[in-house]
């Protein structure tokens, strides 16, 4: 009787796990087709891509597209452009971020819970509602294409989110070893500093991840806000270069392998982090 | 996470106390403290709070000043109300309207229903949780993607000689290539199609922890009272969702009324501006055709829009507060 009900067990078992990796599996080819579809017309003549049917020989693969590419003076622009204004972008909500995060987390204060709903309200406003505003005041202040200008306003719109990802850390993190460390004499900026930055690390790698990715897929605002290849990010070389009349689509897959490149190295090492983030973000 | 919004705070009060006390001893931890606590909470707060100020807040009242304003040779002139009663006679105006109706409706279904069927396949157990976690991570990869290489990337897949092309013509033998991007009624669905495979892994994250939050005894119950799988799903699984649920699809009709990029790229609003939607009037009319004044009243529409939608969202995660469902 036993071992029948076991044997039905397992057996039950192993249909089950070949039902759920197979239809994964599936799932997965069938969403990365995309993705190794733009990797092979980055790396093959496209007169086999866009063919019927498409060859896939794998000795016709070359590196000469992307190579001509990162040779290419105007894309390398591109890229230190996309690089700075991600990376200034990141410094700027990570330090606003945490330090805001600290406060809602840790103080009691009038108006906080207004300032938190304003947040979470900023957090959903649309970017091209803005952009209006944007074009003329950045004329104004003389931000019109500058890197400056975008590492600004893509910061507000990263900032509510990193705050509201980094108070959900920080309520975690048990308030006694601060106040442990204030009795021997830390102020409060320096046990945010030595202990809860510390403790909040997967947070911030995680909150961190978010902005660099948001930050380096920018679109709109520096469609909106630039106008020559000196402050242009990557993105909008990939549009301009697609625009043109005859679609080199090489160079278009090339150059776009490459600006994904490091969005996928980084998500390969940060996933964890950021799986945990978005998780935590929403369970709340 | 849940309950902790007040005992920080209160905690944090006694802390100061027991510093007071120890302050008898080394009087220049107290000296330090005083200003400290004066200042409190506004301090680590202030600097975010004014960014925020200045450059979303400033600029988000300057679309509302700058909707009833004509920008015309770089001399503003005051049109009242014009642009908003010129906006409810533009025929394009409500096109742009129905195409985002059509637009967001979709890929909200789309994304929420993906997501949760891949996300029940991870959830599920598996009998190596590192090739789970490995799965997980390839049905992420879409949502790292610029709009941009999306769009690309889908375009080269839609050309009249490409991959899907091919399927059609090269394997079911049909007889001319279809014009995913080129005839009025696909073009939509195609922008939907790859709006949905950019965007559902977010939501299949965010539902997959709701899932693995949901406690195993309620399943255990459920089993041992004969449910079976679909109705375990029916009964447990969705109620046990619903406040994740509201949340996500909020955002996310939110995010897809937003987007600019993704047709920016694909379509360009056309064909016959079947696929454009009012983000899209909003940058055609306001950066290309360089109507600021016109643009910005249609944003100030399309806030009011969404700040109705907001403040029922706000009211409904506030009411979860009470209950104890959220942090608030």
């Amino acid at each position: 009787m036993k071992r029948a009900s076991d044997f039905r067990f397992r057996h039950g078992y192993l249909i089950h796990q070949i039902f759920i990796v197979s239809l994964t599996s599936l799932s997965a080819i069938v969403i990365l087709t995309p993705v190794v579809w733009m990797i092979n017309a980055a790396m093959r003549p496209i007169k086999e891509v866009l063919t019927y049917p498409p060859r896939l020989d794998p000795s016709q693969l070359t590196f000469e597209y992307m190579a001509s590419l990162i040779e290419n003076d105007l894309y390398r622009g591109y890229f230190v452009n996309s690089s700075i204004i991600s990376l200034s972008t990141l410094a700027i909500v990570i330090v606003l971020g945490l330090l805001a995060a600290y406060g809602f987390s840790r103080f009691k204060m009038g108006g906080g819970r207004i300032m938190l709903l304003g947040i979470m309200a900023l957090l959903m406003l649309p970017t091209v509602t803005l952009i209006v505003p944007y074009f003329r005041l950045a004329h104004l202040v003389g931000l019109y294409d500058t890197r400056l200008g975008l590492i600004v306003v893509n910061s507000a719109f990263i900032l509510p989110i990193c705050i509201w990802l980094l108070k959900g850390y920080m309520d975690a993190i048990p308030v006694d070893l601060e106040e442990a460390a204030m009795i021997d004499g830390c102020t409060r900026l320096q046990a945010l500093q030595r202990i809860v930055v510390p403790l909040a690390v997967p947070g911030i790698v995680g909150t961190g991840t978010f902005a660099f990715i948001f930050a380096w897929n920018e679109f709109l605002l520096a469609v909106t806000l630039t106008d020559t290849p000196d402050a242009q990010p990557l993105t909008i070389g990939l549009a301009a270069f697609f625009g043109q009349f005859v679609r080199d689509w090489n160079s278009i897959m090339a150059l776009s392998t490459i600006t994904s490149i490091p969005l996928m190295i980084i998500f390969v090492l940060f996933q964890r982090w950021v799986v945990q983030g978005m998780t935590s973000g929403a369970v709340k | 996470m849940r309950e902790k919004g007040t005992p920080p705070a209160a905690s944090s009060a006694t802390g100061e106390e027991v510093t007071a006390g120890k302050g008898i001893e080394s009087g220049s931890v107290r000296a330090r403290r005083v200003p400290w606590r004066m200042m409190n909470g506004y301090f680590f707060v202030g600097p975010a709070i004014l960014f925020f100020l200045f450059v979303s807040v400033f600029p988000l009242l300057r679309t509302l000043q700058m909707s009833l304003v004509d920008v015309e040779a770089g001399v503003p002139k005051f049109v009242g109300i014009r642009h908003y009663t010129d906006l409810v006679q533009d025929p394009w105006f409500w096109n742009s309207l129905r195409n985002v109706l059509v637009f967001t409706i979709s890929s909200v279904i789309l994304h929420i229903s993906i997501g949760m069927g891949l996300a029940l396949l991870l959830n599920e157990e598996w009998f190596n949780t590192t090739l789970r976690n490995f799965m997980r991570g390839l049905l992420i990869l879409p949502w790292v993607f610029s709009t941009a290489s999306s769009g690309l990337m889908w375009t080269l897949l839609y050309h009249p000689f490409g991959l899907l092309n091919y399927m059609w013509v090269g394997l079911l033998n049909q007889e001319a290539p279809i014009e995913f991007l080129a005839k009025p009624g696909l073009a939509m669905a195609s922008v939907v199609a790859v709006n949905t495979w950019k965007s559902y892994p977010f939501y299949m994250i965010i539902i997959l922890g709701g899932l693995q939050a949901i406690p195993a005894e309620i399943y255990e119950a459920a089993k041992v009272d004969g449910a079976n799988a679909w109705k375990r799903f029916w009964h447990v699984t969705l109620p046990q969702l619903r406040p994740i649920l509201i949340a996500i699809s909020t955002i996310d009709i939110i995010t897809t009324v937003g987007h600019v990029d993704l047709i920016r790229m694909l379509t360009r609003g056309g064909p016959l501006r079947s696929t454009e939607t009012v983000a899209y009037y909003i940058y055609k009319t306001a950066l290309l055709d360089g109507n600021l004044g016109y643009g910005a009243a249609v944003s100030t529409l399309m806030l009011i829009m969404l700040a109705i939608l907001i403040i029922i969202y706000l009211r409904v995660l506030s009411q979860g507060g009470d209950a104890g469902e959220t942090s608030f």
